[in-house]
């Protein structure tokens, strides 16, 4: 238990270094910061929404203590304040629409990539000697160590524009509307091969490696041998045996491998417009809507530490040396 | 009274990228039933290996190349899958060296006596839990502690639970490799005279591994010497420790102080164990024998019997014609 | 049961010249059969052979406007041109040569980060641990290439060194982790305590006992930071984050977004670079995966497994089983 304490301690800490850090950001460019944010707004705020924002971001009189405390409340508030690109729908409600899609991206490919390459694994270090073993990690290795927008790029070209086989953008087909409906579901889906594929591709190595390598040594192991010599069947042997403690360094490799999830998941959208978090940071970006951004990077980085801390939790159930 | 296992012309190899090492050479021995058959010898002699060999756990680079093993009129070396799945554990069970070790750390204690039950019996989850708990109460542990983890026990309760394990499913021959080593001499001491109590509760043969000589001598009835592969004496537990034979047997009983009689000067056996991978023409000892002749340097000696039941592999041991 | 085939490493000092000589003998071993090791040498050193010799193997100036916009491939311009009728060619070979010095620069400023962290965290225990593990795990659990984007956007458009020096700032923990374990576990070998009761000067015992047999594991982290800095280049080149008047791979790859090459036919412009973060991607990853082979000696199968194979199919027809 306090093990879970800890952790949740460690992770409350990290969120409070990145509010920090957003705090620090627009006092970091150059010239006056609040005439900086409001280059971008051109005149379609009117001074009262400006002073809102202001007032969100802590730019009040006061000294610097007063207003770190004061851009603390509106983020505990979740008052992040109005959009400058996409005026005068708020923030808070861009990135509502657009979050599910980066949750599902990310998390979902994660998930894929996770059971495939946990398989391809444990097939691969059975058959260490073999073709399984011997050609297809190396293989993996190198497909999968294309730069996320590498393989985003070549799976966009192949089988977007030339083979034409699958949709090339967008979540779902624009021209329909959300509902829990056949034609939307199966929409959302085509949609999501490509994106959902090109990651996948980039993450099923580590795992492939990750299990392989973890059986290989779990193999190894005198109540492997003792499993074996008790006459147990050879799928209880493998399962309850020898996949059951491989695992464990595995489910620690799922921590890491939220970050790496979420930062690729950026790439895949620029380039498929999907329209999730990553597509509209980018947006942000070019019309620096500085509120936008900074609060894009605030969500992900908290969706990152939850889906960490979560990893944690089943980490804690799968080991029962860790509890005590 | 026929034997409970024949090994015959056992050879073990390892095969390694510099080249294929022979852990177990022609060894031939056999085990009474009821009987403990000790087998001795310094790390790598390739006891442990003989001794694993007989239940097949042996894997790449490993090879049984050669020889039989022979139970209840089987040769287990060629039995099919099945065979081999009801012949482990039914009529031969192994305790391992580190009770910690062959423990699997994330399930229970429980579980790990009762999958052993059903998957040689038919029987119910819960016959298999009550069978759990009458084992643990043979070897001294509480039923409460069957969903207990292994790391939530101490050394000896866990080498207990091993042993409870072990008794699970009344072999005829329990293999037990240096079971002790990793204990302390209390426990040591308490855990080797409940084994007895078992032994000759049960009936079961042992065959006791270990390179502490000394111990064997204590609970053995017989006690076979290994050195680089080779089995070169093999005798009465009396016979061996108190009149040894071959010199690297009498090297060994020599360098173990006594708490009797006067104080002693102590004589180790000079050299390094032998390369196996190098291993030169004659006698595997030859390097480190105080007293080799010409033959030892070209002929590989073989086990001759010198007198009732002693049987001593040197070239300086004269044969005596068996009685 | 394996006692015999004892593979261990044996951590022991010995002279610089025997060193240097089992440095030569562990290559040499490390390609030896071991196909993947091989390939990704191979492709490794062509990259790089073409980013370093760049000036003479290009057949045109890069940033000079050389022929018609969009040129298929032909003779004159064997990967084509760009919108702006820029040689892609020559374009990808100067390229490399700036994309992979950001990444190898990053990559050595990362791989110091991380060994000053790692091996301090890892040697000197206690609170110095505490405080470093600490760091190293917060910008662990951060999601680094969006906080690389947003640094980036409002930094506004940066040059090449300041991309250099992000990413190397935020790469080492990666790298720290592992020193830090590793260090954790020579330190309690043997011959360090040995060092210490003797009196060695810490730095002394730092430098010549711990960082030799960390030589692997850091060589393997610095191909990974490259590996990483290359991606993140290209990822915030194409975005347009980077320096989009240099030439780099990533400023490549923005240009062939802007002037939407994929779709107007012209794939040449935005494959080509592509192509080439691939292949250098994939031969960093090849040789990565072998080193970490190498160091785990269970994980590596060689030659013997197919005498063991042979020899087991003759034992198994001896017994009359096949």
């Amino acid at each position: 238990m306090s093990f879970i304490l800890r952790r949740f301690g460690f992770y409350f800490t990290a969120f409070l270094i990145a509010i920090s850090f957003n705090f620090m950001l627009p006092r970091l460019m150059p010239g006056d910061p609040v005439e900086a944010l409001f280059a971008a707004a051109q005149g379609r705020m009117d001074p009262a929404q400006m002073d809102a924002v202001r007032e969100m971001y802590g730019f009040l009189d006061g000294n610097i203590f007063e207003q770190y405390l004061a851009y603390m409340k509106s983020v505990f508030t979740l008052d992040l304040g109005p959009s400058v690109l996409m005026f005068p729908v708020g923030v808070a409600d861009v990135i509502a629409m657009a979050l599910p899609w980066t949750m599902f991206l990310a998390l979902g490919s994660l998930i894929v990539a996770l059971i495939i390459g946990v398989s391809i694994g444990t097939y691969a270090s059975y058959h260490r000697n073999g073709f399984f073993g011997q050609v297809v990690p190396p293989v993996l290795a190198f497909i999968s160590n294309f730069p996320y927008i590498v393989t985003a790029l070549l799976l966009f070209y192949v089988f977007g524009l030339k083979l034409d086989l699958l949709p090339l953008a967008y979540t779902y087909d624009p021209s329909l509307d959300p509902g829990f409906n056949w034609e939307f579901i199966s929409s959302v889906a085509k949609h999501a091969v490509l994106p959902v594929g090109s990651m996948v591709l980039v993450g099923i190595a580590t795992w492939v490696f990750n299990m392989r390598n973890a059986m290989i040594n779990v193999l190894g192991e005198d109540y492997v041998t003792m499993a074996e010599a008790k006459g147990l069947s050879d799928m209880r042997v493998m399962s309850r045996y020898a996949g059951r403690n491989a695992i464990l360094p595995v489910a620690t490799a799922i921590a890491m491998a939220i970050g790496f999830s979420f930062a690729g998941s950026i790439m895949t959208e620029v380039v498929f417009n999907y329209q999730g978090l990553g597509n509209i940071l980018l947006k942000g970006i070019v019309a620096r809507d500085y509120p936008l951004i900074q609060a894009i990077l605030l969500i992900l980085v908290t969706a990152v530490l939850t889906a960490n801390f979560i990893a944690d939790l089943l980490y804690v159930w799968l080991d029962p040396r860790i509890s005590n | 009274m026929s034997n409970l296992l024949e090994i015959n012309n056992l050879c073990v190899d390892y095969v390694s990228p510099n080249g294929v090492a022979r852990a177990v050479n022609n060894v031939s021995l056999s085990i009474a039933p009821g009987e403990t058959l000790g087998i001795a010898g310094e790390s790598g002699c390739g006891k442990s290996t003989l001794a694993f060999a007989i239940s097949r756990l042996h894997k790449a680079p490993a090879l049984i190349s050669e020889g039989e093993i022979i139970y209840n009129g089987q040769d287990v070396l060629k039995m099919n899958n099945k065979q081999l799945r009801d012949f482990r554990w039914n009529d031969v069970s192994v305790v391992f060296q580190s009770a910690m070790n062959s423990l699997n750390p994330v399930i229970t204690i429980g579980e790990q006596l009762t999958d052993v039950i059903m998957a040689h019996k038919k029987v119910s989850q819960k016959q298999a839990d009550e069978r759990a708990i009458e084992l643990l109460n043979i070897v001294g542990i509480h039923g409460d502690r069957l969903g207990s983890f292994p790391h939530q026990l101490s050394g000896g309760m866990r080498q207990r639970v091993v042993i409870a394990i072990a008794l699970a499913l009344e072999p005829k021959l329990i293999i037990m490799d240096e079971p002790t080593t990793a204990l302390d001499v209390v426990v040591e001491r308490e855990i080797l005279n409940e084994l007895y109590d078992l032994k000759t509760k049960f009936g079961f043969s042992i065959l006791f591994i270990s390179h502490d000589l000394s111990l064997m001598g204590e609970i053995a009835d017989r006690i076979g010497v290994m050195y680089a592969g080779n089995l070169i004496e093999l005798g009465e537990a009396k016979e061996v420790f108190g009149k040894p034979q071959h010199p690297y047997t009498k090297g060994l009983i020599a360098s173990f102080p006594t708490i009797h009689g006067p104080k002693e000067r102590l004589y180790g056996i000079p050299g390094n164990p032998v390369n196996l991978l190098e291993i030169p023409q004659g006698c595997n000892f030859q390097a480190r024998c105080g007293r080799c002749q010409d033959s030892c340097h070209q002929f590989e000696p073989s086990l001759k019997l010198t007198q009732k039941g002693h049987q001593v592999s040197c070239h300086l041991v004269e044969e005596v014609a068996a009685c | 049961m394996e006692k015999i085939m004892n593979n261990d490493l044996v951590l022991e000092p010995s002279s610089p010249l025997k060193k240097l000589k089992s440095l030569l003998k562990q290559c040499y071993a490390f390609f030896y059969g071991n196909p993947p090791a091989i390939i990704g040498g191979l492709l490794l050193s062509i990259v790089l052979a073409g980013a370093l010799f760049a000036p003479a193997l290009a057949t045109h100036n890069p940033e000079k406007r050389v022929a018609r916009p969009h040129v298929a491939p032909n003779a004159e311009h064997i990967m084509g041109s760009t919108r702006s009728g820029r040689d892609v060619y020559s374009q990808v070979l100067h390229g490399g040569r700036k994309s992979l010095s950001v990444a190898i620069s990053a990559g050595v400023i990362a791989m110091t980060l991380a060994v000053l962290v790692g091996v301090s965290s890892g040697y000197f225990g206690g609170k110095i641990d505490e405080r470093l593990n600490f760091l190293t795990n917060v910008f662990l659990v951060f999601p680094q290439l969006p906080l690389l984007i947003v640094l980036a956007a409002f930094l506004g458009q940066v040059g090449s060194l300041v991309i250099t020096i992000l990413l190397g700032v935020t790469s080492w923990p990666w790298g720290a982790r592992v020193i830090r374990a590793q260090t954790m576990a020579i330190r309690s070998k043997e011959f360090i305590i040995s060092a210490e009761v003797m009196g060695e000067s810490k730095w002394r015992i730092i430098l010549v006992e711990i960082l030799p047999n960390l030589v692997s594991i850091v060589f393997g982290g610095f191909l990974g930071a490259v590996l990483y800095a290359m991606g993140a280049e290209a990822g915030l080149g194409i975005l347009g984050l980077g320096d989009a008047t240099e030439v780099s791979w990533g400023s490549m790859l923005y240009w062939a977004q802007t002037s939407s090459a994929l779709y107007t036919g012209a794939w040449w412009e935005m494959m080509v670079p592509a192509i080439a973060l691939a292949i250098t991607g994939g031969a960093l990853a090849l040789i990565n995966m072998s080193i970490d082979q190498v160091s785990n000696p269970k994980l590596r199968t060689g030659p013997h497994m197919k005498l063991w194979r042979q020899l087991k199919k003759q034992a198994d027809i001896r017994r009359g089983l096949r």
